[in-house]
């Protein structure tokens, strides 16, 4: 596991590399997270170019609080030796490395990531990764690969590409991602890494976006990948916390709080011990009520 | 995503046809297998199951580009698909693109980087990339003073040159200055194109003030004025002579100091009349245009001399014949090779036309 | 950096700028066509420039169609296009970047 402090991960706004206009804009919008893409998206002549942009504008725009990721190309490619070295130069947060299945493939990125932070001065185990599940072979390899790294913040299911590997396509009720979407989920919970659910791409489908959102949310993902800014309110809406859960969590920040001004090592609520999981659920829907603007400063549900 | 971009395969008839029913919608409606046949592919743009753009490119040519702008930004995906033809044709390393449009459009098309080289009433004639018309005129010599000299200019494909082509360059070399001779650069005729070129300048090599040039893509190529190599309609041959004219006139001349075109009389030609005529109606004032009878043989029988014919006599290997018809540098050149030339007519090459 | 053949890179469509590097004998010279030219074309001209120098060249010819590009855009299509005019695409110019 990466990073100790859990962020927000609700959403993540795919950007194609290659075009200008909406590199420049990917901040605009409030995504938690902003995954450049050199890869799909890219044609094979604009590689190049698609990986100096996103270098460039890595280095000049303002891209907020948002966690910047970026696609490289896969490891069988000859785009990817020098897509990561860049990414790294750039000081990105986080590469994603597509068609992940196996745990070998993360270690070698792993790998090659340190290589670049020495070569480029980088603080080394600075550029954090993630892995994208595309295949029957990362679905059931999930658990080894979400292990793979210290580096790693998550892994995401990619259903495009899986559903062809399983000689199916996507369906509405998504019922052909079932098996895939719990291995990920698990995989990434039993690693103490984030999960990601897959895109949804019909954009007229408003329903069907909400339906699968609630689905996965109900299963316990920590977000969406998106392929349309128009997405992202309608994922931190399925996200918000109700006023009950930001109560619940208050009065747990509050026991926290009060066992620190005790000085005691023990948090009790109700006569009864508060552990860990409890804790960081509390903390968790602190901060997505920060994030949707339910609370204020001091954490008070602020009434509609 | 917005404005994905596919290949549209017209080998497949269903694709064909939405492309067709697509175009013909925005009053693109020429389908005449001339023209269809010349593309090298054709790209497009789908909002769901509805085409909403396409796009072609045949040679050099932009062609077919039609574009709906129905719930889009205007002109998105006009620079869209304009944008993909132009990377794709310079990533296959062809750096100077050329686009035929409805007058109205070329606004649009000068909005991307291409520049207008002419329009008529009703069509626009635009080019973008490198090496464009000012890189073409400056490569041109020049002689000293030429702004006071008295220059002419002469366009022919000369397959092969003929002692009509020199009678034609020899009067212009009397009566000017200066000639240019500008050789037709399309490689569509039995004599390659530096067959041609090296033709022209062997057989006026003689003649102190006249400059071989290759014609280039601005006049009468087969970017410009198709119908000389193809055979079309007269309103065809009548739109595209108007624009190469006016290129000629606009374009060429001002920047040589050209003030007369000299054509050969053409009572055997019906589209080479067309472009005379065509040529008489446009060129004037800014030059003038003179016309010059066609040569006839020194031979008792005065036949007219034509390419044509000289061209005949190849595949007959009747090379006796060709002394009335060719300056002896031309005769030397098909004896020495006679076979390949003859061999080019057997493999298909056709000798009828221009 | 040796320019070798012409190349373009980037697009014509809205925030881009297509970039064309062909070779040149002496100087940078550059045709812009842009909407913002009056307000902008000497800064545009300026990051090519800049940028082209950076990539030891100092002779080329540039053909540059601006749709509202930034300078990151800007130097980016530029970097782009002189790799590939010099065939060094799959080198990066690290130290440029």
């Amino acid at each position: 596991m990466a990073e100790n402090e859990e962020r927000l991960r609700r959403t993540m706004m795919f950007v194609p590399g290659n075009n200008p206009a909406m590199v420049k804009d990917a901040g605009i919008y409030g995504a938690d997270s902003i995954m450049f893409d050199l890869e799909d998206s890219v044609s094979l002549s604009e590689k190049d170019a698609a990986r100096v942009l996103v270098y460039e504008a890595l280095q000049t725009q303002d891209y907020g609080n948002a966690e910047l990721v970026v696609r490289v190309n896969g490891q069988d490619t000859e785009f990817y030796a020098n897509d990561v070295k860049a990414m790294v130069k750039a000081g990105i947060d986080v590469i994603r490395l597509p068609k992940a299945e196996s745990p070998e493939m993360v270690q070698q990125l792993e790998a090659d990531i340190l290589a670049a932070e020495k070569e480029f001065g980088r603080e080394e185990g600075s550029t954090h990764l993630m892995a994208a599940i595309e295949s029957a072979k990362g679905v059931l390899n999930a658990p080894q690969i979400a292990a793979a790294s210290d580096r790693m913040i998550g892994i995401a299911l990619s259903a495009e590409d899986y559903t062809t590997d399983m000689k199916t396509h996507r369906y509405p009720d998504g019922a052909e991602l079932e098996f895939a979407r719990n291995m990920v989920l698990h995989a990434a919970r039993a690693a103490g890494v984030a999960a990601f659910d897959t895109v949804f791409t019909n954009m007229d489908d408003t329903e069907g976006f909400y339906r699968e959102t609630e689905y996965i949310h109900q299963l316990g993902f920590d977000g969406k990948s998106l392929v349309n800014p128009r997405q992202i309110e309608m994922v931190n809406k399925v996200y918000e916390p109700t006023e009950k859960e930001i109560l619940n969590a208050k009065n747990v920040i509050n026991a926290i709080e009060e066992a620190r001004l005790k000085g005691s090592g023990v948090i009790s609520m109700n006569g009864q011990m508060v552990d860990r999981p409890v804790v960081l659920r509390a903390q968790r829907v602190m901060r997505l009520a920060k994030a949707s603007n339910l609370v204020d400063e001091e954490g008070n549900y602020i009434e509609k | 995503m917005d404005n994905q971009i596919v290949d549209l395969y017209l080998s497949n008839p269903k694709v064909k046809k939405d492309w067709q029913d697509f175009l013909t919608s925005l009053n693109i409606t020429n389908f005449s297998a001339n023209e269809v046949d010349q593309i090298d592919y054709t790209i497009g743009i789908y909002n769901g199951d509805d085409l909403v753009a396409t796009g072609s490119v045949a040679g050099n040519v932009l062609k077919y580009i039609g574009v709906c702008n129905k719930g889009v930004t205007t002109g998105s995906r006009f620079n869209a698909i304009v944008s993909e033809l132009v990377n794709r044709q310079f990533a296959n390393h062809v750096y100077h693109l050329f686009v035929f449009t409805k007058l109205k459009y070329s606004d649009s098309f000068q909005h991307i980087g291409f520049s207008e080289l002419v329009h008529s009433d009703e069509a626009a004639f635009l080019e973008t990339g490198s090496p464009d018309v000012h890189d073409f005129l400056a490569e041109i010599p020049r002689v000293d003073n030429q702004d006071d000299k008295q220059v002419a200019g002469i366009v022919m494909n000369a397959n092969p040159f003929t002692l009509g082509h020199r009678y034609l360059v020899e009067r212009a070399a009397k009566q000017n200055d200066l000639v240019y001779v500008f050789v037709v650069n399309t490689d569509a005729s039995l004599f390659s194109t530096a067959e041609r070129f090296q033709l022209v300048k062997d057989g006026t090599a003689d003649l102190d003030n006249v400059i071989v040039v290759n014609g280039g893509d601005y006049m009468v190529s087969y970017v410009t004025f198709p119908a000389y190599f193809l055979a079309s309609p007269d309103h065809a041959v009548t739109y595209q002579t108007t624009l190469d004219a006016r290129i000629f006139r606009n374009v060429i001349a001002p920047a040589l100091n050209i003030k007369v075109r000299y054509v050969g009389s053409e009572p055997l030609s019906r589209t080479t009349n067309i472009y005379n005529e065509v040529l008489t109606r446009e060129l004037p004032p800014a030059v003038e245009v003179k016309v010059i009878d066609r040569h006839q043989t020194l031979t008792g029988d005065q036949q007219v001399i034509t390419a044509t014919q000289v061209r005949q006599f190849i595949k007959n290997g009747e090379t006796s014949s060709l002394t009335a018809f060719v300056p002896e540098t031309t005769a030397r050149f098909i004896q020495n090779h006679l076979t390949t030339l003859q061999k080019r007519i057997q493999e298909g090459m056709n000798i009828d036309g221009n | 950096m040796e320019i070798k053949e012409t190349a373009v890179a980037g697009t014509l469509e809205s925030s881009d700028i297509q970039i064309m590097i062909s070779k040149a004998t002496d100087g940078i010279q550059i045709d812009l066509q842009s909407d913002v030219e009056k307000q902008f074309g000497d800064q545009i001209r300026q990051v090519i420039t800049t940028t082209l120098n950076h990539l030891g060249i100092n002779a080329a010819k540039v053909k540059a169609v601006d749709k509202g590009a930034l300078d990151c855009v800007i130097k980016a299509r530029t970097i782009a296009a002189a790799q590939r005019a010099s065939q060094t695409t799959n080198q990066p110019a690290w130290e440029v970047l």
